[in-house]
């Protein structure tokens, strides 16, 4: 049975269409990430899986259960947040847990909420009021909310907004123990490096529809190559060794270092080529991973046909 | 974080049927009596009753203009009805806004609508949850003012018989009882505040306008007390309802207006719940309508709705049977002088026998208006004494003040010249209040 089985959603506000005929499937245990600028319909078709608002047309399936109207039937057995999570901000934090665990039946008993609160690190501020909650602890307490329904369809909607990097490589680490214990995950984000991580596969959209929807796997294959700044102690000679190589560009950058595209294999022949040259590598580091070059060639208004590697670099960067 | 602890949530089972209306229910009075204007509003209902009576205790001077406000150094029962009659006006309203009034629209302030509707509770759980828990509230709240002013009432003044709005002593066990009746049917036009209330949290979205919305109702419904002569409008405004009680305290009730005021409450509920309901039920919760800030757009439209009834019902005051005529106002003060005539005579005691009365002509009449309609009336009263071993009756007149409300409740006041000052001297030569002073009446306006 598919977490999620959506085919042909459409919504549209006024003259505006959110999400043009999309089709979603999510697997048990799979990681989706659901990638797209701002603006693509991302949390549009959240708020459409969590049945906040109603497609104006197409047909949405839930852990098996059809999504009708504003019910809340089909929600049994999923959990997760769209937009920022938001609490009642004169209660404290296990208060808040506390209602929400009655709102879904009393099914979350005391020590299932401190359970909740430990995972996410809230523990010594459970009894803290919401309102001095820092944003990244309201994030934290959102995805506590969402795990005290024991989900078997988790949907996260910019889970690692306002988190510091330990706490991003937290959830990461949670979310990948969840879908190894069969947990389906709709992770949205337009931060693409926080994904690579744990997602196993990917839709992409751009001004609601889905432009890309394959594996983890398929992109390594089929994504343009990743970018990496390149220090060596001669430049002269990295560049001349590059150009040798097949599948490897190599670009002196503006600021100094250089600038190669490669794809991970080819990448690993010139490092090994360098080493033999006695060309030392003082740096080397991902600049634009292949998700990265993918989600921008995807959602990017020009052809990307023509950059050089460093000018590639630098346009997805800064769209980051 | 740490890592994921031991029980994987996949093997949990999966969460069960709806959580229903009940669970609603309570997530709704935990958040409601965590609320700090809850917890004021409980302690201002414990506390402020006896505040009130402390400080009438330590002061000579009596709420006078308020029903029985004469009375609160005589009987601790009109202490509590002093209060109701105040929380009739401004109290009740108050604690149904400040309960109901932002029960809605709070969501959409902390943005948690997104937070509820994505548990497992139905829209419907949450409507019903909402309303239970707003009624609880009211109705402890109520009952808590009810038993705070009793109890004050008794522990500073005491459980006296008290003059009832015909000039009868009434004893205490009867006074209490009708009292208590009194705070539960008020229970009703709080309900229908409420339901107001909430009708304005969910249509405007706003929890200033939900909260204000029964005290702007309760001020319009002062205000339209002030004209008109019809009985059919202000008949149908929430705020008579809580006159109703009135008809229990004279010595021949009367049930009519307690009987429509609750039918009219039950409508207004009915109308208001029934109007939020397809309020909330249509609306689509988009992030967007949740950005934090308040909303104007849908309080400005009720707002223009409001001021289309508000002259509606303003023009309309006059229409119907005039309630306040000349002939009820001296068919009630002329029984109820010689009533209150004969309980003072027994005070300083002169017993009068069984079934004696006085002969009284009351005359009564508006100066310079037409004698018809709540305002302030001059009521002469021809008692014709009998004399014996003398001219057979000697005439005295007494003048009264009379102050008539559109409810067909009185106070009427006479210069001391007449009848005395505030207080007397009884027959053991304690000070009490002279019942001659300050008289209180009702009279039936249907």
């Amino acid at each position: 049975m598919d977490a999620v089985r959506a085919s042909g959603l459409v919504k549209r506000f006024e003259s505006t269409t959110a999400v043009d005929c999309v089709d979603l499937l999510v697997r048990p245990g799979e990681v989706r990430g659901l990638l797209g600028p701002n603006g693509a319909g991302k949390t549009t078709l959240l708020r459409i899986l969590f049945g906040l608002i109603r497609p104006d047309a197409g047909r949405t399936e839930l852990l098996g259960r059809e999504l009708a109207g504003l019910g809340t039937t089909a929600l049994h057995g999923v959990g997760g947040f769209v937009e920022e999570p938001c609490f009642y901000a004169y209660l404290s934090g296990r208060a808040n847990l506390a209602l929400l665990a009655r709102l879904d039946g009393n099914k979350a008993t005391p020590q299932q909420i401190d359970d909740a609160l430990s995972r996410v690190e809230l523990g010594d501020r459970a009894d803290d009021r919401v309102s001095g909650y820092s944003t990244g602890m309201r994030q934290r307490l959102g995805i506590a909310a969402a795990l005290l329904r024991q989900p078997r369809l988790l949907l996260l909607d910019e889970p690692t907004s306002g988190l510091d990097p330990a706490g991003t490589r937290a959830v990461a680490a949670l979310v990948e123990q969840l879908a190894a214990h069969g947990v389906a995950v709709l992770l949205s984000s337009h931060q693409i490096g926080e994904l690579e991580k744990v997602c196993t596969a990917y839709t992409v959209l751009r001004a609601g529809r889905v432009v890309w929807d394959g594996t983890a796997a398929e992109i390594a294959a089929r994504a343009p190559a990743s970018a990496y700044a390149l220090a060596t102690s001669d430049d002269d000679r990295a560049l001349a060794i590059a150009a040798e190589q097949a599948g490897v560009r190599a670009q002196r950058s503006p600021r100094g270092a250089l600038v190669i595209a490669a794809q991970p294999d080819r990448l690993d022949a010139f490092v090994l080529a360098l080493g033999d040259a006695r060309v030392i590598i003082r740096r080397l580091e991902l600049l634009v991973s292949q998700l990265e070059s993918l989600f921008f060639a995807l959602t990017a208004d020009e052809s990307l046909d023509h950059l050089e590697p460093h000018e590639l670099a630098d346009k997805v960067l800064a769209a980051a | 974080m740490t890592a994921i602890a031991s029980s994987p949530p996949a093997a949990a089972a999966e969460l069960g049927g709806e959580a229903g209306y009940r669970n609603a229910y309570r997530a709704e009075l935990e958040k409601l009596f965590a609320q700090l204007p809850t917890r004021l509003l409980a302690l201002v209902a414990v506390i402020g009753p006896f505040a009130f009576a402390a400080v009438l205790k330590i002061q000579s001077g009596t709420p006078s203009d308020a029903l029985f406000g004469a009375w609160v150094h005589s009987s601790g029962f009109a202490i509590s009805l002093v209060i109701l009659g105040f929380a009739g006006s401004w109290g009740f309203p108050i604690i149904a806004g400040l309960l109901a009034g932002d029960l809605f629209a709070c969501e959409d302030r902390h943005g948690t609508w997104k937070t509820i509707l994505t548990r497992s509770c139905t829209l419907e759980d949450v409507f019903a949850g909402k309303l239970l828990a707003a009624g609880t509230a009211v109705i402890g709240i109520t009952l808590l003012l009810a038993a705070s002013s009793l109890i004050a009432g008794i522990a500073f003044v005491g459980p006296q018989s008290l003059v009832n709005l015909s000039g009868v002593l009434a004893s205490s066990g009867r006074v209490l009882t009708l009292t208590i009746v009194s705070w539960v049917y008020c229970v009703l036009p709080v309900l229908a505040y409420t339901s107001l209330a909430v009708l304005f949290s969910v249509a405007t979205r706003n929890g200033i306008l939900g909260v204000l919305g029964p005290l702007l109702i309760a001020l319009l419904t002062q205000l339209l007390d002030l004209i008109g002569n019809g009985v059919i409008v202000h008949m149908l405004l929430i705020g008579s309802a809580f006159d109703g009680w009135h008809g229990l305290f004279v010595t021949h009730p009367f049930f009519g207006p307690l009987l429509i005021s609750g039918l009219v409450c039950v409508a207004w509920i009915g109308a208001s719940l029934t109007a939020s309901w397809q309020i909330f039920r249509r609306r689509d919760f988009l992030a967007r309508t949740d950005t934090g800030k308040p909303n104007w757009t849908a309080p400005i439209r009720v707002v223009a709705t409001a001021a289309v009834v508000i002259a509606v019902l303003a023009l309309a005051t006059s229409v119907g049977p005039t309630g306040v005529t000349a002939y009820r106002v001296s068919a009630a003060i002329g029984p109820e002088f010689d009533n209150v005539t004969l309980l003072q005579q027994a005070l300083i005691g002169r017993h009068a026998p069984p079934g004696a009365k006085l002969d009284v002509l009351p005359n009564c009449n508006r100066r310079g208006a037409a004698a018809v309609g709540p305002g302030d009336w001059n009521c002469n009263l021809y008692v014709y004494l009998p004399q014996p071993n003398s001219v057979p009756f000697q005439q005295t007149s007494v003048e009264y003040d009379v102050s008539v409300e559109y409810n067909g409740c009185y106070k009427a006041q006479s210069p001391p010249t007449f009848i005395g000052g505030p207080t007397m001297q009884d027959a053991r030569g304690k000070s009490v209040t002279n019942p001659l002073f300050i008289v209180y009446g009702c009279f039936n306006t249907l």
